[in-house]
């Protein structure tokens, strides 16, 4: 037993004097009697004051002692064993969905991890506390810190380990901030630290759970479409983990239809699979039977819509109109428009405010305000390059003779391209929603349009235009991929995902940016009631496909220290304090019945 | 202490009935009975002469008086009369305070309900100032009577139903605060006859030296802490000692009978402390 205030004991002293008092008192056997008058005089006791008898050990002395001793306890913070420093039990456990794959036998590294933190948290006393983290690219804390036994035993039987795979760093680091010096350090996986790639934890007790497994599971996957033939397809990687080639029946589901089922062999290693689909089915889900790792056996993929964007050509006739045509036709998902998304044209006509939303690239000599003092130069380099512009994504300018270049004002705008501090490329002050960017080139002398870079720039621009576009930049993600969606527009209602059993809220913009959650599945985005867009979200995680490394163990061992934590919760945690309420209660309220009784029998 | 009715012994009762209230020397009222009256009746026992007036009973003439002084007189006879016996009981809880006393009291009680049967007297039993007396029919009767819960003895009411010239006998421990001249004066008005009948413990009027005792009086009139001691016991019995003599002054004084019975006696030995006391007579 010990004692959180022990000052409290000074109540102690109320023991002697309720014993004094009872020593002092007369107590007389009780006697009833009729006609108490003919007794009653003006001398009812001796005189002399009283006589030292022997402390008379009644029923009502030990109540009253109890009660003290009870109460001065209670006072003195009295828990029961060491239950103001109880042990504290910290596991990181692993939630990778490794953890979920099931033996031959149909037990999971999940339940042998679970069942040896139980028998941890069996050895604590019933006082301990415990906290479970969740490891991951965001830990969490699912029990605690610092709950009772009953409360973490709760928490691990809901427990599904579901997530990609990642570090146990900040796990860790969590686990050891939470566990303080006097914490003790449980780390649950399917595998050594080795195997996990993670080095040895001091101070922990690493208990791997896992075995070998063989597993075949989908690591990647894609769903694509060609329009004008009116067909699609779906593209899989199969990755199989085991040492010879292994069939799975392979089933295509579009909406509840079954649309194919058929027997796929997949070789050792990884290995591709493309199936043929039509065009224009809803989201179909390809499953393969199911073994080891369920998880790695579905996905969810959603036809992807591909955004088309409207190019214009308004260069002039001659070789650079030539080129870009050439470089434009090769690019799938590009039409041809008048009134398009992108616009390259001379940059003489620069001064024309361009029409909403309408990207420019402008080739030539600048408009007069641009141009700064100087004359007209060409250059071989060397080409100092913005490498963090995605339109500069993939150029090289290697061997480019970069022809008719003229000096530009200070004020022309942010240089992309530059020799010396000539700006070859630049992008123009102007609106967010509709850059220009300003070829300081004549496209008629330079041999950049026969450079490989060409068309690179050309694809970078009309990409960069494309992800501009309303719409989704994918449609079929990976857990924990960002998912950006472009609105171009203010929302008219409140914006919310739903995935499964999951909806949230999302925040009013015109572009939406979440993190593919880790449930997978499909994911809609909703505008008030309107469904806006469908997505895939999918498990494809090779390292999680794996379960080769799986591995059975213990390593490292509790640091035992003297001082466990501090009861977080109040004395009515303990059983003790209710036991001595308990009894404090019942002793003065015996005390005060029983005297009443004991004179009516008498 | 108890609350439901006493039961009396009635073996041992009947055992020892021969008993029957002692009635006064003077005349008493009372409905036409066995017991020679105050007024003038038809028994053999003669009375008085009167002057004969015309309607009286030829029968009752004195002939031999009237032969020798010409004069017709009448000879006037005792009437006999059923005496009206009132039984006050006290029933509150000190008449009970133990198994004893309870059992002594059911004893006596039984005792007097026998003797006022072989009385043949109209026999009501008050316990009560509030409610209306109940006649006696059968001796048993009495004991669902006796149901001592009372906080206060009836006699310590300023008022009951006695009945005028009625024969009294009163049967309690007086162990309540009283004046014995007004007590007794006050059961006795317009009685013919009283009997005052005080029972109690012999412990209650002569108890033993204890040590300390935590007393507790039974009708709810307080505790108290007392050594019980030489001097306390002295002081005690001195003042029950008053208490019994008060009533059997105020009793000797009016003409009633006072009688002491201890509740532990039997019940033949009650029966002969009452006829002692001339409260009781062998019938």
């Amino acid at each position: 037993m010990t004692f959180a205030t022990p000052l409290g004991l000074i109540a102690l002293a109320a023991i002697p004097a309720i014993v004094a008092i009872h020593f002092f008192r007369r107590r007389f056997p009780p006697r009833t009697i009729a006609g108490l008058f003919l007794w009653q005089t003006g001398r009812h006791l001796p005189e002399g004051g009283g006589r030292i008898d022997k402390l008379p050990i009644t029923m009502s002395l030990l109540l009253e002692c109890l009660a003290a001793l009870a109460l001065s306890l209670i006072l003195a913070g009295a828990r029961l064993s060491s239950a103001s420093d109880a042990r504290h039990l910290v596991v990181l456990l692993d939630d990778s969905a490794s953890m979920a794959a099931r033996s031959a036998g149909g037990d999971r590294p999940r339940d042998r991890g679970v069942r040896r933190v139980l028998s941890e948290i069996d050895r604590l006393e019933s006082t301990g506390r415990v906290t479970l983290i969740v490891s991951g690219e965001r830990p969490a804390v699912i029990a605690g810190p610092g709950v009772l036994p009953a409360a973490a035993r709760s928490a691990l039987e809901r427990w599904q380990p579901r997530a990609t795979h990642h570090a146990l760093e900040l796990g860790l680091r969590l686990a050891r901030e939470l566990a303080g010096r006097s914490g003790r350090l449980m780390i649950v996986s399917d595998t050594t630290p080795a195997g996990r790639g993670e080095a040895e934890v001091p101070g922990a007790l690493w208990v791997a759970a896992g075995q070998p497994l063989t597993n075949v599971g989908i690591i990647a996957a894609e769903r694509t479409i060609v329009p004008e033939q009116g067909r699609g397809s779906v593209v899989l990687t199969l990755g199989n983990y085991s040492d010879a080639a292994q069939t799975r029946r392979l089933r295509i589901v579009a909406g509840d239809k079954e649309v194919s089922s058929t027997q796929v062999s997949a070789p050792p290693g990884v290995s591709t699979l493309k199936l043929p689909l039509a065009a224009g089915l809803p989201t179909v889900r390809v499953g393969l039977e199911d073994d080891a790792l369920v998880r790695d056996n579905e996905v969810v993929l959603v036809e992807p819509r591909p955004n088309l964007v409207a190019v214009e050509n308004r260069l002039p006739e001659g070789r650079g109109h030539d080129a870009l045509n050439r470089a434009i036709a090769a690019l799938s998902n590009v039409t041809r428009s008048e009134s398009g998304h992108l616009q390259f044209l001379p940059a003489e006509s620069l001064e024309t405010p361009p029409p909403p939303g309408v990207w420019r690239a402008a080739f030539g000599r600048p408009p007069a305000r641009l141009v700064g003092n100087g004359t007209l130069q060409d250059f071989i380099g060397p080409f100092v390059l913005e490498k963090r512009h995605p339109l500069l994504s993939g150029v090289t300018l290697a061997g480019v003779v970069w022809a008719g270049a003229l000096p530009l004002a200070s004020s022309a705008g942010r240089s992309i391209v530059s020799v010396g501090d000539r700006p070859m490329l630049t992008e123009l002050p102007g609106s967010a929603d509709a850059p220009t960017v300003l070829f300081n080139l004549d496209l008629e002398r330079t041999n950049l349009i026969r450079a490989p870079d060409w068309p690179i720039l050309v694809s970078n621009l009309v990409e960069l235009r494309r992800q501009g576009l309303p719409g989704p930049e994918r449609w079929n993600y990976r857990i924990g991929e960002w998912i950006r969606i472009r609105l171009g527009r203010e929302p008219k209602a409140p914006l919310r995902m739903r995935i499964g059993e999951l909806e949230r809220t999302l925040p009013p913009g015109r572009t939406i940016e979440l993190v593919a959650p880790a449930s997978g599945g499909l994911l809609e985005i909703l505008e008030g009631q309107e469904r806006l867009f469908e997505i895939g979200v999918n498990f494809l995680d090779e390292a999680e496909s794996d379960l080769r490394a799986g591995a059975a163990g213990v390593s490292g061992a509790f640091v035992d220290t003297a001082a466990g934590t501090r009861g977080e919760s109040g004395p009515w945690s303990d059983p003790l304090f209710w036991i001595l309420l308990t009894t404090a209660a019942a002793a003065i309220l015996t005390n005060w019945c029983v005297p009443a009784v004991e004179r009516r029998i008498a | 202490m108890q609350a439901t009715p006493i039961r009396a012994d009635w073996p041992a009762i009947r055992a020892a009935d021969a008993f029957r209230i002692a009635m006064p020397r003077t005349p008493i009222g009372g409905r036409s009975g066995e017991r020679l009256g105050s007024g003038t009746g038809s028994s053999l026992e003669f009375q008085d002469y009167r002057t004969y007036a015309p309607g009286d009973d030829l029968r009752h003439v004195d002939w031999a008086a009237y032969a020798r002084s010409d004069v017709l007189n009448i000879r006037l006879y005792r009437e006999e009369v059923a005496p009206r016996l009132d039984l006050v009981l006290d029933v509150s809880r000190s008449m009970v305070v133990t198994d004893d006393k309870a059992r002594g009291y059911g004893a006596l009680a039984g005792l007097l309900a026998c003797a006022c049967a072989r009385t043949g007297a109209d026999v009501r039993i008050i316990t009560s100032p509030a409610n209306a007396p109940r006649p006696l029919t059968r001796p048993e009767d009495i004991e669902q009577l006796l149901v001592c819960d009372a906080a206060a003895s009836a006699i310590e009411a300023a008022h009951l139903p006695l009945r005028r010239r009625s024969l009294r006998v009163v049967v309690s421990d007086f162990l309540f605060p009283h004046d014995p001249d007004a007590l007794t004066n006050r059961l006795a008005r317009d009685g013919a006859w009283l009997a005052l009948i005080q029972l109690t413990l012999r412990d209650e009027a002569e108890p033993d030296v204890t040590s300390g005792t935590h007393l507790i009086d039974v009708e709810g009139n307080g505790e108290l802490d007392m050594v019980l001691d030489d001097r306390a016991i002295r002081d005690y019995r001195a003042r029950f000692s008053r208490l019994r003599s008060g009533l059997s002054t105020g009793a000797r004084r009016i003409g009633a009978r006072f009688a002491y019975v201890p509740a532990d006696r039997s019940v033949r030995d009650m029966g002969r402390a009452l006829a002692a006391a001339g409260v009781l007579e062998s019938a």
